[in-house]
């Protein structure tokens, strides 16, 4: 009798639905340059107009909402849900954030900060008298 | 270098302990429904990469790879003595003239084989990519397929 209580719900067996709307935070890259931060995140399974790149106020948003897919009940491996992606940044100072792009190609998200003019390095020439 | 960039964000330095304290990155349950779960990251080494899902259709086995980043000339498929096997580099260069500031994504030579369920037709295999998900779909071979067989009244 107590087995069967242990089995339900709320007893520690969670429900699968709940996996699929779980958000998860996808792997990233910043690489930097004189002109440019450069952010590369995977966000596979997802087509490019899916997939959401906000800038408000500071902050950077990479989002990518699950899209639903047919449930196939005949699966025999499973070692990815389709889940949703999110990451947010705090863009730092010196960076022309109207200028601010991204692209989509093979599930990787190119996302380019250029950098103020007043903030790129610069060379002060150095005279002589 | 920018002012500032040490407050880039706060999830740069929860990740990193996140990481340094994750050994099962492949977990699905976090141990409470909501909140952010570390997606499993491409690691050269203890992980399995990349992850894969399989299902069954009436006439074929249909295999979905996420392979976010990789193209076409970085992997190769093969159907041999029964199973699938998957093989290549991901190769997440540093771009010529970039500084590196953070490294998730790390280049990853990978080699996985799958024994499948049934016989498949192996010339007629295909794989696609797209939105960085390999698609394999292998027809089953036709002898496995049901056949109805007629019943005549004598």
């Amino acid at each position: 009798m107590s087995n069967a209580v242990a089995l339900q719900e709320g007893n520690g067996f969670t429900p699968r639905s709940r996996a699929s709307e779980r958000e998860v935070v996808p792997a990233v890259d910043v690489f930097e340059n004189g002109d440019e931060i450069l952010v590369v995140a995977d966000i596979p399974g997802l087509p490019g107009e899916a997939i959401d790149v906000r800038v408000e106020g500071s902050t950077l948003t990479v989002e990518g909402k699950r899209q639903p897919t047919e449930q196939s009940s005949l699966a025999f491996v499973r070692e990815y849900d389709d889940v949703s992606f999110s990451r947010t940044f705090r863009i730092p100072a010196g960076i022309d954030t109207a200028a601010i792009r991204a692209d989509t190609k093979q599930g990787t998200v190119f996302i380019r900060l250029p950098k103020l003019a007043a903030s790129k390095p610069r060379k002060i020439a150095v005279r002589s008298d | 270098m920018i002012a500032g960039w040490k407050d880039l964000d706060d999830t740069f330095r929860a990740l990193s302990l996140l990481q340094r304290g994750i050994d099962h990155v492949f977990d699905d349950w976090n141990g409470k429904a909501g909140g952010p779960v570390l997606d499993p990251i491409r690691r050269a080494s203890r992980t399995v990469w990349p992850p894969i899902n399989a299902f069954e259709t009436k006439d074929s086995f249909v295999y979905k790879a996420r392979v976010p980043g990789l193209a076409e000339g970085d992997l190769s498929v093969y159907v041999e003595d029964g199973s699938l096997i998957l093989r290549g580099e991901c190769k997440s260069d540093v771009p010529e003239g970039y500084e590196v500031r953070l490294r998730e994504r790390v280049p990853l030579a990978f080699a996985r084989t799958l024994p499948l369920p049934g016989r498949v037709e192996a010339d007629a295999v295909t794989a696609t990519m797209k939105d960085g998900i390999l698609t394999i779909t292998l027809p089953k071979a036709k002898e496995t397929l049901p056949r109805q067989i007629a019943v005549k009244a004598l």
